[in-house]
């Protein structure tokens, strides 16, 4: 099921789908080594709709603002 | 024979120290992305012993090859060749071992572009260690010669050496690159060349990013394995500190306790340098005879200077504790929990801690924002960080809510001192926040607020490395705090001395009485007496304009010179007769008390806002590169004080 990153719930995991056209969130994820394809679960939301914390791949960690996370969609793994 | 040699990598990978190191010069290095910001052009040291005259030059930092800003651009310009008659024979690509994937991409996507006229030097290895097998694993995978390194400790022959033997012919651009339309603004010198192809379609473009990312992933997976333990200690704190509710109310009790450790280790550190300072000054009281070298050096260099230098110990643990709150990789998470409260005001969670510090010092504080990659957001954090409540204001506030706030109760249970503490501190810190915003949806406008960031595994701080950052900062505070206070001090005693009295106007007086018209009489007191028509209106006058004067070298001077000015010599914050003298000061004409509650509150204001350190103008001058934006937010400052200052002494009067 596609959703977009901001819904998906603390402990829920998910394949990122595709980074939204023409915007800075594909080129700035890149940056920060996190592709199409690859595997996330929210591990925290912040107070106030602040940041969503995720656990990417194996490895790695990063967050990024809820209004960016609105943009990338992606698929719930069961 | 003539040959260049281009140096590409990440922003903050270590390019600039590498050049440092090779050419001799003095780029300014600093652990912030973006510092290098243009092109730098240096020769080796080696050359003289070699018949190969070898250029070096440093490119800004980019992430790939597509440029997002102009100095990812300027490289770009750089490695395409498109500026006329400048060839290059060779690319070392500084790779960042924290960054390890995302640079293999960067490398993958250079080779296709330009061969193997490239190499390879891995940086920082200082902190993750590669293995020699490993480093061969590098070599067989991408093809390229590889040399692992650490500026800090490194072998200059040996990369010197390095990079000499991999010179051959000039760079002929054999691959292509696809750009997106909207980057070819950031390239200065574009034109249309065959090896660029223009892609309209921004999805192609990060499609070729992902290509050599995946490329590079595959390599990465073989040489290094993923260190599961700490995967899952990060994932187990992470569940507690970035809890929405535990989180948050972990990382105000942090810093609480940083700020109370401030005070409470601070003091005894304070005291004890405050009381060398004094014996210094007693000592070479007694050794000098009496005379005008005496006062300068004891009045002037020593009073100046070790009133600043007291401020030491505070940044020394500033800076320790944030050194292990840093190294363990919890400041990322504390920017996590604080973005939302900062996109408000336009800025983001990369803002906390440069605001934070600056409740110590604002030096630091604008130092600390080197860490903001976007640099409108940077300018409008450094721009306001002197707003927020540094510790040099608390003697200043001690003495005047001390003296005129009374000290009781108000709404049944808050004290009126302790009332007015906070207010002045609310003051500041909301007055920073708000003028930020104002300066993003004016002056610094666009570039749309945004948050991106990588949370690094948790580590164990080291204790080693802590203390090695607090003893640089302390000695860089001591050397250039120092050195500007320095010639400050000398110049504030010299414009409160001299011209001097006539000896018949002195004649039979008390002391007191003759240091205080001294002082009328000196430069500084003629420029407090022309400045009084801009005081009137906020309630002061030119004795208190002297003391502000005298605090925009160093707010602290503010109370010893509220000393000298009413005759009392040298009297610190918790001298009561200065509190009484203060009290009992009648204005000549109407026999009314000077001071009064609306007049203190007037000073306070005044220091809230203004920018009064001529350290912190120094520090915005170097991190801004220009004196318009410094002047500026002194300005600005300056307006703001007024008018708080303004506004408080009419509505209390």
């Amino acid at each position: 099921m596609q959703v977009r990153m901001s819904t998906l719930k603390i402990g829920e995991k998910a394949v990122i789908d595709s980074f939204p056209d023409n915007s800075q969130e594909g080129l700035r994820l890149l940056s920060l080594g996190i592709l199409p394809g690859d595997e996330v679960e929210v591990t925290s939301k912040a107070l106030f709709l602040g940041p969503l914390s995720l656990k990417h791949c194996k490895n790695t960690f990063f967050a990024i603002r809820r209004s960016h996370a609105k943009k990338i969609l992606v698929r719930l793994i069961n | 024979m003539n040959s260049k040699v281009l140096l590409v990598g990440f922003p903050n990978s270590g390019k600039s120290s590498l050049f440092n190191i090779l050419s001799g010069q003095r780029r300014k290095v600093t652990n912030y992305s973006g510092i290098t910001v243009d092109a730098a052009q240096g020769d080796l040291l080696s050359n003289d012993q070699y018949e190969n005259k070898v250029k070096i030059v440093d490119l800004p930092g980019m992430y790939n090859l597509v440029p997002t800003s102009i100095d990812e651009g300027v490289t770009l310009n750089s490695l395409l060749n498109l500026t006329n008659d400048v060839n290059y024979n060779l690319v070392a690509l500084v790779i960042d071992l924290e960054r390890f994937e995302s640079s293999m991409s960067l490398c993958l996507a250079l080779k296709d572009l330009i061969g193997d006229k490239l190499i390879l030097i891995i940086n920082k290895d200082d902190k993750k260690v590669i293995t020699n097998d490993q480093r061969k694993l590098i070599e067989d995978a991408t093809g390229l010669k590889t040399l692992t390194t650490s500026t800090k400790q490194s072998n200059v022959r040996e990369i010197d050496r390095f990079i000499r033997d991999s010179i051959k012919e000039e760079v002929t651009i054999t691959g292509k690159v696809t750009l997106s339309k909207e980057c070819l603004e950031y390239i200065p010198d574009y034109k249309p060349i065959p090896q660029v192809s223009i892609e309209e379609d921004q999805k192609v473009v990060l499609d070729q990013i992902n290509q050599y990312h995946i490329k590079a992933r595959e390599i990465v997976e073989k040489i290094v394995r993923p260190d599961s333990k700490r995967v899952e200690v990060t994932r187990k704190l992470d569940k507690l500190l970035v809890h929405p509710l535990w989180g948050s109310i972990i990382f105000v009790i942090i810093f609480y306790l940083i700020f109370n450790s401030i005070y409470e280790w601070a003091g005894p550190l304070m005291d004890l340098v405050d009381s060398l300072v004094g014996q210094l000054g007693e000592w070479v009281s007694s050794v000098l005879p009496d005379g005008y070298l005496k006062s300068l050096i004891v009045d002037g260099v020593i009073a100046g200077v070790g009133g600043v230098i007291i401020f030491a110990p505070q940044i020394g643990i500033l800076f320790f504790l944030l050194s292990l709150l840093e190294q363990s990789g919890y400041i990322s998470r504390a920017a996590v929990l604080s973005d939302r409260v900062m996109s408000i005001f336009g800025l983001n969670g990369k803002a906390f801690l440069p605001y934070l510090s600056g409740f110590a010092c604002s030096i630091p504080g604008i130092m600390a924002a080197r860490t903001i990659p976007s640099k409108k957001e940077r300018v409008a954090t450094i721009m306001t960080i002197p707003m927020i409540t540094c510790s040099a204001r608390l003697p200043v506030y001690i003495l005047l809510i001390g003296t005129f706030v009374p000290d009781e109760k108000v709404f049944g249970f808050l004290n009126a001192q302790a009332l007015s503490f906070f207010f002045l501190y609310f003051l500041g810190s909301f007055f920073a926040l708000f003028m930020a915003l104002i300066f993003r949806l004016t002056y610094f406008k666009g570039e749309t607020s945004s948050f991106f960031i990588d949370l690094p595994l948790y580590q164990r701080p080291r204790l080693r490395i802590a203390a090695g950052t607090a003893l640089q900062k302390v000695k860089f505070f001591c050397k250039k705090a120092g050195t500007i206070i320095l010639v400050l001090s000398i110049g504030i005693w010299f414009a409160s001395t001299f011209p001097r009295l006539n000896p018949s106007e002195i004649l039979n007086k008390d002391p007191e009485v003759v240091a205080s018209l001294q002082l009328q009489n000196s430069l500084m007191g003629k420029i407090g007496k022309t400045i009084e028509p801009v005081l009137k209106p906020i309630g002061m006058d030119w004795k208190m304009g002297v003391g502000l004067l005298v605090a925009f070298g160093a707010r602290e001077l503010f109370v010893s010179t509220m000393g000298t000015v009413y005759a009392l010599g040298e009297v610190d914050e918790e001298s009561s007769t200065l509190r009484q003298r203060l009290k009992l000061e009648k204005d000549e004409v109407t026999g009314e008390p000077k001071f009064n509650l609306a007049v203190a509150w007037s000073i306070l204001i005044f220091f809230v806002f203004s920018l009064q350190c001529t350290s912190t103008l120094a520090i915005l001058r170097r991190e801004l590169g220009n004196w318009k934006q410094p002047i500026f937010a002194f300005t600005y400052m300056g307006v703001l004080a007024w008018v708080g200052s303004y506004i408080a002494y009419n509505f209390l009067s």
